[in-house]
């Protein structure tokens, strides 16, 4: 089993959570979408695999590279 | 017969030669499902076009002449969709295709008659790095005579495929290359991590040291990553399927697929009425070019610029497009070097670049400053000032700041076409009501709404049009259409569709 990090490309502000813990997810997915720059970016998984850990809260700050969610696969 | 003997001692060296480094090791890689050296050329060329170079070629060392069939390293020509190649595929099953006095000389043998004939060469990478004993002491390694081994001049295309353990001269020529396809498991890396482990006194995973992630997402040295050597070989020739044989030539010509162009009238669909949401560019990248002829180059590394060979009209085109999927297309150092790399391709082998514009600046912030964005952003638009093929830009939604410039606006494109969506201003206007006329939205909505109104003006496609730093609005269903035209208004025909190559001399690995 492979334990994947999935971080956030940019820093802003958790707008929404679109998975969650126990979700199968796959390549290319939504997982969270981030407010940046006033857009709505996506946070994507690259890999797919199950939904381990979310690690933020809708309005939490987030720094580029910040490690945002953990998937099993 | 006359000459039986001699024959049959030429057949019974072929025999040895082809068996490379002996059944047992054959047969290990076949079971782990990994082809050998001559496997790989058979899938690479058209079948039967393979003539060897250097079958008897084995270590000038009398202990080991016995067991180096080939030295180690499989070169020699074929053809590929009827066009000629060189290639030197590594052997490792024997000495783990190690470099050593004989190979050497078959490579730069290889390299050299690509130079002078024209024709483009091909490394399939997997050695263990220089030969032991035989490179060691100042005899050797040394004696080295050859000041002209590493240099590129781009004068015909290389690709590279790393298929394994990659240490010393198969790092050296994946790096090199034009384009260089990684197989997931193979390791690009100056040492292996044993070597390395010893010297640094820490075990290193090999992964970690050079694995597919580290140089697709990380280094940017990987173009593509592929699960199978099969899979590595079929990219190495959809890749040189764009490129001409050489840069004294324009890139071949293809039927147009049909069905190209059909999704066009859906276009619209493709991107969000909001301004504030985004969009994967990728797919109006497919919905304009020829059916199935987007080929992406470094998808994992600076996402936020796509850089891909396609074809429109079944001519070679070289897109660069910002996605907004990624950062909301804000460019970053990795996105300045991937544009400048694909910028010396490109421009080295005659393939003309079209533009698609959707960014909101260049990233700005700590990380990029460490990185050097400032220079980097430098090096795109010098590298785009020195590019000789044609170049058309199209601007789809917002273009703010000094990368409008880069994107093809300010005269650096041939023809600038604005879709009717386009926005084009130094910053966002939200943000510029804050910072020039310092309007808070919370405390005076008011007077924030008025700032951005002015922040808004003279802005939009037509206002780039009526000033003719845009030479046209389109519709965006007519863009495909556009871009066919506008490359035939601005094929190099003084040139025969060749350009000067000023950056041939450029390094594109960073």
């Amino acid at each position: 089993m492979a334990r994947i990090e999935v971080k956030s490309e940019i820093t802003g502000t958790v707008w929404q959570i679109k998975s969650k813990v126990g979700d199968t997810v796959e390549a290319d997915d939504v997982l969270i979408v981030i407010e940046s720059m006033k857009m709505e970016i996506p946070v994507i998984t690259e890999d797919g695999g199950v939904v381990k850990e979310i690690l933020v809260s809708e309005k939490d700050p987030v720094a580029e590279g910040q490690v945002v969610a953990i998937l099993e696969a | 017969m006359p000459f039986d003997d001699l024959l049959r001692e030429l057949d019974e060296r072929n025999q040895r030669a082809l068996g490379m480094g002996g059944p047992e090791k054959l047969a290990q890689r076949k079971a782990e499902g990994v082809l050998n050296a001559r496997e790989r050329i058979e899938r690479l060329f058209d079948p039967g076009s393979f003539i060897e170079s250097g079958r008897h070629a084995v270590s000038n060392r009398p202990e080991d002449k016995a067991t180096t069939p080939a030295d180690g390293k499989v070169a020699g020509f074929g053809r590929i969709n009827g066009r000629e190649v060189a290639v030197m595929s590594n052997d490792f099953t024997v000495k783990g295709a190690s470099s050593a006095t004989i190979n050497i000389r078959k490579l730069k043998h290889i390299k050299g008659v690509a130079r002078k004939r024209g024709i483009p060469a091909i490394f399939l990478g997997e050695s263990s790095g220089a030969r032991m004993p035989d490179v060691m002491g100042a005899d050797s390694i040394g004696s080295k005579d050859d000041p002209f081994e590493y240099q590129r001049l781009r004068e015909s295309p290389w690709a590279a495929a790393a298929l394994g353990y990659c240490f010393g001269s198969s790092a050296w020529y994946t790096s090199m290359a034009d384009f260089c396809v990684f197989r997931k498991g193979a390791i690009v890396a100056v040492s292996s991590p044993r070597l390395i482990s010893m010297a640094i006194g820490r075990k290193i995973d090999a992964e970690e040291l050079g694995g597919w992630r580290v140089h697709s997402e990380v280094s940017g040295i990987a173009d593509q990553v592929v699960d199978s050597d099969e899979q590595a070989i079929d990219a190495v020739k959809q890749f040189l399927s764009y490129l001409p044989s050489n840069h004294t030539e324009p890139p071949p010509e293809y039927p147009v697929p049909e069905g190209s162009g059909d999704g066009m009238a859906d276009v619209l669909s493709l991107i969000p009425e909001s301004p504030n949401q985004v969009y994967d560019v990728r797919k109006i990248i497919r919905c304009v070019v020829d059916s199935d002829s987007m080929f992406e180059i470094k998808a994992r590394y600076g996402k936020s610029v796509v850089t891909a060979l396609a074809r429109l009209d079944g001519k070679s085109v070289g897109i660069i497009a910002n996605n907004p999927l990624h950062r909301g297309g804000a460019i970053g150092a990795d996105e300045c070097q991937k544009v400048q790399n694909f910028f010396v391709m490109c421009d080295s082998y005659n393939v003309p670049i079209v533009m698609l514009v959707d960014q909101p600046g260049f990233l700005i912030g700590p990380e990029g400053e460490q990185r050097g964005i400032t220079g980097k952003v430098m090096n795109w638009l010098n590298a785009m000032s020195l590019v000789t093929v044609p170049k058309l830009s199209i601007v789809l939604r917002k273009s703010y700041g000094l990368a409008v410039s880069s994107m093809g606006a300010g005269g650096n494109a041939d023809e600038v076409a604005c879709w009717v969506t386009a926005e084009v201003s130094f910053m966002k206007p939200d943000f510029g009501a804050r910072v020039v006329f310092g309007a808070d939205p919370e405390k005076d909505p008011q007077k924030y709404q008025e700032a951005v109104a002015k922040m808004s003006k003279g802005t939009s496609a037509y206002d780039m049009a009526a000033i003719y730093t845009a030479q046209d609005v389109i519709d965006p269903r007519d863009t495909r259409d556009w871009l066919i035209r506008m490359l035939e208004v601005h094929r190099s025909r003084l040139t025969g569709g060749v350009g000067q190559h000023l950056m041939r001399t450029w390094p594109t690995t960073f």
